[in-house]
């Protein structure tokens, strides 16, 4: 007789804000083997952008990729085109889009930790974390003038510049911000109810997150060195002090410290640029088609994210690929899984931060 | 005695479905649920329950893959329901118009009550948007009762239940709502 009982959960669930499907077999309450699948929201944006648009508009298309990271895909499909036309952007300018990739970055951690508490059934936190951060929403309309698609980057700098009114409430409400999720963090660390739900619960060791080829805060709650921040040098971060963050436990809760640590750095980095922000303009006109191939990766708040943009010298592309930080990082959710009480998969699920509207693009 | 009628306009409930949205207008449904623009404060809560859900709020253009189960949600609830399209890609399609893989907008399959714009919707939209909802819910569970008062109440003599002449002129009707 067969001893395991298969669970679905999705494509539509409570716990879900995209739909997915996880299938759980199970024995008891453990969850033997997981399968998933994410296609549901594939709607052909990577197509689309080589038949229907201009080069110029499809920054504002590949926005549409995922609300949530919207920034940093606009961000690296423009910088992968000026890097085809072959022109340099202002300081300003590449400041300013620092300053909203992190301000993103801030809102997204917050929006994953509030959903890990909520999968945990603690409303009161989850209602908590939200209302903090309209603090940043509320500087990002300020900046751009929209709350989530802001449509702020273009091709040869940015769309709208900052005065001193601006920047005074960024500082304002940021340092609002930072004595918040200093709270969290009492809590997140202290909270005894919290701890049951999230110590030793969902870990990935440093070894399978090096061999499934973990990335973003999943893999440096583990101990994994990479951040794409790091790498690169067509953005400043060094300057305006970056500093990588790991935790070595690699459960939920060295997850959520992590993404903790990462807010507390992004609100240092905001702070500095605001303070430092060099002179000059914000727009710098590049003239051209591009022409050729190139690749460019940023680090999204999920992970690392990859454009590849090639280009044939007319308006039309020839080539746009998109590769998310989700779905790289699949077959290690799938590994988390097996092992673990059924009980905690939403609150497991939650804590990835998994975004699918980016996996199917 | 436990009133339906009034129960559910003052708490309604929605049930929340992405058809391939990009995420944005969802997170902005779940600010409006949030502490800072509350539209819990008009008894709304969010279920993942088409079964005990009044209020349909979808977002996305509705993806190949997505069409069966954006009709089977519908079809679960029990009506009276109300379906809101939140953002510009639910309305029509948005910048997704026109891909391979969508359908441009949802009310392509299901009938739609409420249409919100914008790309995303702001919250104070949304709250609009359900308010709106609300007026329509209460017409619709109204029609709804319409065909129960074409009889008027039996008469009972002696404990002998007598439904003769139950039945109203149409101008009657009229006359006893
Ligand atoms: S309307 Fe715009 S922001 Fe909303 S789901 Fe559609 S593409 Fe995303």
């Amino acid at each position: 007789m067969k001893k395991t009982i298969n669970i679905p959960l999705g494509s539509q669930h409570i716990s879900l804000l995209e739909p997915v499907r996880f299938k759980f077999e199970c024995e008891n309450e453990k969850i033997i083997s997981v399968d998933s699948d994410v296609g549901f929201v594939h709607r052909g944006i990577e197509r689309a952008c080589t038949t229907k648009f201009k080069f110029d508009a499809i920054g504002y298309v590949v926005a549409r990729v995922c609300g949530l990271c919207a920034i940093t895909h606009s961000l690296s499909y423009t910088a992968a085109v000026e890097k085809l036309l072959g022109g340099e952007i202002t300081k300003k300018a590449k400041y300013l889009r620092i300053l909203l990739l992190e301000l993103d970055r801030i809102h997204s951690h917050m929006l994953c930790l509030s959903h890990t508490c909520e999968n945990a059934g603690f409303e009161a936190m989850f209602m908590r974390i939200m209302g903090d951060r309209e603090l940043v929403m509320e500087i990002q309309e300020l900046l751009t003038g929209n709350r989530v698609q802001f449509d702020y980057i273009n091709i040869g700098g940015v769309n709208r510049d900052i005065n001193s009114e601006v920047a005074k409430k960024i500082i304002e409400n940021l340092y609002e911000v930072k004595q918040r999720v200093l709270g969290y963090m009492d809590e997140f660390t202290n909270n005894w109810s919290l701890s049951l739900k999230f110590k030793g619960i969902g870990a990935l060791s440093l070894d399978d997150a090096y061999s499934f080829n973990a990335i973003g805060p999943l893999a440096r709650a583990s101990g994994l060195n990479i951040d794409v921040r790091n790498e690169i040098d067509y953005l400043p971060f060094n300057e305006i002090g970056f500093k990588m963050q790991t935790q070595f436990e690699g459960d939920i809760n060295a997850r959520n410290i992590v993404r903790l640590n990462e807010i507390f750095n992004s609100i240092l980095m905001c702070e500095n640029i605001v303070n430092g922000l060099p002179e000059g303009e914000i727009f710098t006109k590049l003239k051209g088609k591009p022409n050729g191939e190139a690749i460019v990766r940023f680090e999204a708040p999920r992970g690392e994210l990859m454009y590849y943009v090639k280009g044939n010298g007319s308006a039309m592309l020839e080539r746009v690929r998109i590769k998310t930080p989700t779905f790289a990082c699949i077959p290690a959710f799938t590994h988390i899984f097996v092992g673990e009480n059924y009980a905690d998969a939403p609150a497991i699920l939650a804590s990835f931060d998994p975004c699918l509207s980016c996996t199917a693009k | 005695m436990f009133d339906l009628k009034k129960y559910r306009k003052k708490s309604p409930w929605i049930l929340h479905y992405n058809a391939g949205s990009c995420n944005g207008c969802d997170i902005e449904i779940l600010a409006s649920l949030a502490p800072k623009y509350d539209l819990e404060r008009f008894g709304v809560i969010n279920t993942g329950n088409p079964k005990q859900s009044d209020i349909f709020l979808v977002t996305g253009p509705v993806t190949y893959r997505s069409r069966e189960r954006l009709v089977e949600l519908y079809t679960q609830m029990p009506e009276p329901k109300v379906v809101i399209a939140v953002g510009s890609c639910t309305c029509t399609g948005g910048v997704f118009r026109d891909m391979y893989n969508v359908e441009d907008g949802i009310d392509r399959y299901i009938p739609v009550d409420v249409y919100i714009a914008g790309c995303a919707v702001s919250p104070e939209l949304i709250i609009d948007g359900v308010v709106k909802a609300l007026e329509i819910l209460e017409k619709k569970s109204k029609e709804m009762e319409k065909a129960l008062k074409l009889f008027k109440e039996a008469t009972s003599e002696n404990g002998v239940i007598n439904r003769r002449n139950v039945a109203l002129k149409v101008g009657e009707v009229h006359e006893e709502n």
